[in-house]
C-alpha cells in the first residue's frame, strides 16, 4: 500500500530521518513505534504531503504519492484540534468535504458515523461543549469519514478512558476486517501486541526493527520457556540438570506447578520435553516470546550503549 | 479552489457568525455619524433661535440694520443704557439671548460690547460683527463723507495679500480635499490593520490548537494562508461596504434633514458673509464620492493582501498571541508609518520625499488618496494607477514569499 524507500530529512543540519526505507502491506495494522524525538512525526507528516523528503520517495499503491492520494488517507494527529465555534456536524461535514467527498455524501458517511459512535444527539452543539472523550471521538471520526485506503492513527487511544479504548480498539479491528490499511503510532505496546501485523522501530532517525510483529517477537527470543505439570517439584528440578535454569516456580493448585526456565547453552526445548517427561506430566509447555514493549526496551537500550 | 473556497466559507462564516462584527458593522458608522452630525452642528451654531437685544441709547442705527436678516437672528431695540445686571436677572430680559450695548459714540470709537447668556458660535459671532459693522459703515458714510456706500465700502476695504504655492497658482490643491483624502486613505490602513490582527489570531489560534495539523493533511500550507487572507479579507470588506452603506444613508438623511437650509444657496443672503460649512460642504459638494469609492476598493484590496500576508506569517511564526505581540509592533509601526507619511504629504505634497512615499506600498494608498481626494490631473492619476500596480506586485510577492514562510512556520510548534 505504502512505500517508503530511501528516505532522508534534516531540520537546520540535524538529520532527523536517515535513509529509511519501509513498506507497509495491504489491509494490515502496521505500527510506527519508537521514543520521542525517533521521527516518527516527520515520517507521518512526509506520509501526508504536509513535509517533503529531502531524498527517497514515497509510493502509494505503486504510484509516487501525490496530492490526488491524499483523499484516500485519513490521519488522526497527535496533537489534535477542532474549530471550538463549531458544531459537531457542521465541522465533520466540513472536514469531510476538505478530504474531497461532496456535500451529499460528506452528509450521509457523518451522519452514519454519528449513530454509529452514538453522537448523534451532540451533532448540533458546539466543539466547546464536548467533554474531551467526546470531542476525540470527533476527531476519530473526521480521520476516517471518508473511508480511506490508508489511515494514520497517531497516539489514537491518547486521552481516552479504558472503555473508549477498547471501543477504538474494536473499531481500529473492524477498520481492518474491512480492507484499510493502518499505520498505527503509539506508545502504547499492548496495543500494538495485540491489533499490529507489522511493527517497525525508529531510533533517532534510523530503522532499529522491521518486520511482522511475530517474527520480532521470534527473532528476539531470550530462551524462556513456561511449563505447567503435575507432579513432584524436587523431580523437576533434578531433571533440569545444569542446561535449563529455573526464573520462577509456583503451585496455584495442589501438586500443580507452573514455572519458567531459561534455556542455557546449546540446549532445545527437544531437550527439555525429554528430560521431563521420565520425571513429570507435563501439561503446558511454550517457549515464551518477549512482548514488543521488551523489544522496544531492549532494542533502544542497545543503541543507545553503542552510541556512548 | 474547492478547499479553497471551502476553507475561505468557513473563514467568512465563523466571522459573520460572532456578534462582534455585527456590533462594528452598526455602531462604527453611527458613531461616525454622530461625531459628524457634532462637529457640523457645531460649526453651524448659527442656526439655533436667538434673540439679540440692541442697547441704542444714542438712537443711532434708527431701529434698523441690514436689509437681508439672518431668519434665526432676531434683532430687537432699546432706546437706552442697560445693566449688564438687569439684562442677565430682569425677567424681562431673559427672553434675549444676546445684549449688543452700543454707545452714543461708537461712529466715532467705533467699539461696542456683546454680551451673552451661552457661548455663540464663530458662526454667529460672525453675522452679530456684519450686521452692525455694516449699519455703522452706512451711517459713517452718511455721516463724514458724500460717498456711496458701495465707494464707502471699496475704501475701507483692506488689501489683500494671497500667498500661492509657484506650483499651484491658482490654489487648486486644496488642503481641506486633501485631508479628507487623507481620512480615506487612514481608513484603509485602519481596516487592513484591524483585520489584520483578525488574520494573525486566527492563524495563532489554529496553530495553538493544532487543528492546523488535521488541515494541512488536506491542503498545501499556502492555500490555507490564502484562504484566510481571502475570507477574512471579504469580511472586512463586507463591514467597510456596510459602513459605506450606513454612512452614505446617513449624510443623505443629514443632507435632508437635520442641514436642510445650508445647502440651499437661496438661503443665502447675498450680503451675508459666507456661512456655509466648509465640513459640510467638503463632505457633499467638493468630493466626487463614487469614484474615489471605487478607487478605495482598489486600494483596499491590494492593501489588504500585502499587509494581510505580512501578519498571516507573523502568526504562523509565533507559538502563542502573547509571543506574536512582539513582532506585531513593527508592523504596527508601518501602519502608523503610512499615516505619517499622509500627514508630510499633506504639508508638503510636491516634494521629492512625497513622490517616493506615494510607490511605497506602506505609504501609497494614503497619498493616492489625498492626491485623488484633491481632484487628480492625468499625470497624477497616471501615478496613482502606477503605484496601485506597484502596491499590487509587492503584494502578490510578498504573498509567494509569505507563503514559504508561513510552510516553514506553521508546523514548528
Amino acid at each position: 500500500m505504502i512505500k517508503v524507500a530511501q528516505i532522508s530529512k534534516s531540520y537546520q543540519r540535524k538529520l532527523v530521518l536517515d535513509n529509511i526505507s519501509l513498506e507497509v502491506p495491504k489491509g494490515q495494522i502496521f505500527g510506527l513505534l519508537g521514543p520521542n524525538g525517533a521521527g516518527k512525526t516527520t515520517l507521518i507528516r512526509m506520509l501526508n504531503r504536509m513535509l517533503s523528503p529531502d531524498a527517497g520517495q514515497i509510493y502509494f499503491e505503486d504510484q509516487l504519492l501525490n496530492e490526488k492520494h491524499l483523499q484516500q488517507i485519513g490521519y488522526l494527529p497527535e496533537e489534535r484540534g477542532l474549530y471550538k465555534t463549531m458544531e459537531v456536524r457542521a465541522h465533520l461535514l466540513f472536514l469531510a468535504q476538505l478530504r474531497g467527498l461532496s456535500k451529499q455524501e460528506a452528509s450521509q458517511h457523518v451522519d452514519h458515523w454519528l449513530v454509529h459512535f452514538e453522537i448523534q444527539d451532540w451533532q448540533n452543539k458546539r466543539i466547546a461543549a464536548l467533554s474531551k472523550g467526546m470531542a476525540q471521538k470527533v476527531q476519530f471520526i473526521a480521520a476516517l469519514v471518508h473511508q480511506p485506503k490508508l489511515l494514520i492513527l497517531d497516539e489514537p487511544l491518547s486521552g481516552f478512558d479504558p472503555l473508549n479504548v477498547e471501543l477504538i480498539m474494536n473499531e481500529i479491528k473492524a477498520l481492518k476486517e474491512k480492507g484499510t490499511t493502518i499505520i498505527l503510532s503509539t506508545h502504547n505496546m499492548k496495543s500494538v501486541d495485540e491489533i499490529c501485523d507489522h511493527a517497525a522501530l525508529l531510533h533517532q532517525g534510523q530503522l532499529l526493527a522491521l518486520d511482522s510483529v511475530i517474527k520480532l517477537r521470534q527473532a528476539h527470543a531470550k530462551g524462556r520457556i513456561f511449563v505447567r505439570f503435575k507432579g513432584n517439584m524436587l523431580s523437576f528440578a533434578n531433571a533440569l540438570w545444569t542446561d535449563f535454569t529455573l526464573l520462577e516456580q509456583k503451585e496455584p493448585t495442589e501438586g500443580v506447578f507452573e514455572c519458567i526456565l531459561q534455556l542455557r547453552g546449546t540446549s532445545t526445548v527437544n531437550d527439555l520435553m525429554r528430560s521431563l517427561q521420565a520425571q513429570v506430566a507435563v501439561e503446558h509447555l511454550e517457549l515464551l516470546l518477549p512482548s514488543m514493549q521488551e523489544i522496544f526496551i531492549d532494542l533502544i537500550t542497545q543503541k543507545d550503549k553503542q552510541h556512548d | 479552489m474547492t478547499k479553497f473556497l471551502l476553507l475561505t466559507k468557513r473563514e467568512l462564516i465563523e466571522r459573520l457568525s460572532q456578534k462582534g462584527f455585527w456590533y462594528m458593522l452598526v455602531l462604527g458608522p453611527l458613531v461616525l455619524l454622530l461625531s459628524l452630525f457634532a462637529i457640523l452642528k457645531a460649526a453651524d451654531q448659527g442656526k439655533q433661535e436667538l434673540k439679540v437685544l440692541i442697547a441704542d441709547p444714542g438712537q443711532i442705527m434708527g431701529h434698523r440694520l441690514m436689509a437681508q436678516e439672518e431668519k434665526n437672528v432676531h434683532y430687537y431695540f432699546l432706546d437706552d443704557y442697560l445693566e449688564i445686571k438687569e439684562f442677565d436677572k430682569a425677567n424681562a430680559y431673559q427672553e434675549f439671548d444676546v445684549l449688543v450695548e452700543l454707545n452714543e459714540k461708537v461712529l466715532n470709537n467705533k467699539k461696542c460690547f456683546v454680551f451673552y447668556r451661552d457661548q455663540l458660535s464663530p458662526d454667529i459671532r460672525i453675522q452679530l460683527k456684519f450686521q452692525v459693522e455694516k449699519r455703522i459703515e452706512e451711517l459713517i458714510a452718511a455721516q463724514h463723507s458724500s460717498l456711496t456706500e458701495a465707494a464707502f465700502r471699496q475704501i475701507k476695504q483692506g488689501f489683500i495679500f494671497a500667498f500661492r504655492d509657484i506650483k499651484d497658482p491658482k490654489n487648486e490643491a486644496k488642503e481641506a480635499n486633501a485631508w479628507a483624502g487623507f481620512v480615506m486613505g487612514s481608513f484603509i490602513l485602519f481596516f487592513v490593520g484591524l483585520y489584520g490582527m483578525t488574520i494573525f489570531r486566527a492563524t495563532v489560534r489554529e496553530k495553538s490548537n493544532r487543528i492546523v495539523e488535521v488541515l494541512l493533511a488536506s491542503i498545501r500550507p499556502e492555500q490555507l494562508m490564502l484562504s484566510k487572507i481571502a475570507g477574512i479579507g471579504i469580511v472586512a470588506l463586507l463591514q467597510l461596504l456596510g459602513w459605506a452603506l450606513i454612512l452614505t444613508l446617513g449624510l443623505l438623511f443629514l443632507q435632508q434633514t437635520v442641514f436642510l437650509d445650508i445647502f440651499d444657496p437661496s438661503n443665502w443672503g447675498q450680503a451675508t458673509p459666507q456661512r456655509l460649512n466648509p465640513l459640510s460642504s467638503l463632505v457633499f459638494e467638493q468630493l466626487n464620492l463614487s469614484f474615489l469609492f471605487v478607487h478605495f476598493l482598489l486600494f483596499f484590496i491590494a492593501s489588504f493582501l500585502f499587509y494581510g500576508a505580512l501578519f498571516a506569517v507573523l502568526g504562523a511564526r509565533s507559538g502563542a498571541d502573547a509571543d506574536g505581540q512582539q513582532f506585531l509592533l513593527p508592523l504596527i509601526f508601518l501602519v502608523a508609518f503610512g499615516i505619517v507619511a499622509g500627514i508630510y504629504a499633506v504639508y508638503f505634497p510636491n516634494t521629492t520625499l512625497a513622490a517616493i512615499l506615494s510607490y511605497l506600498p506602506f505609504s501609497s494608498p494614503v497619498l493616492a488618496f489625498i492626491t485623488l481626494a484633491k481632484g487628480a490631473s492625468i499625470v497624477d492619476y497616471t501615478s496613482i494607477l502606477l503605484s496601485l500596480l506597484v502596491l499590487l506586485a509587492c503584494a502578490l510577492i510578498l504573498l509567494k514569499l509569505a507563503g514559504r514562510w508561513y510552510k516553514q512556520s506553521i508546523l514548528k510548534f
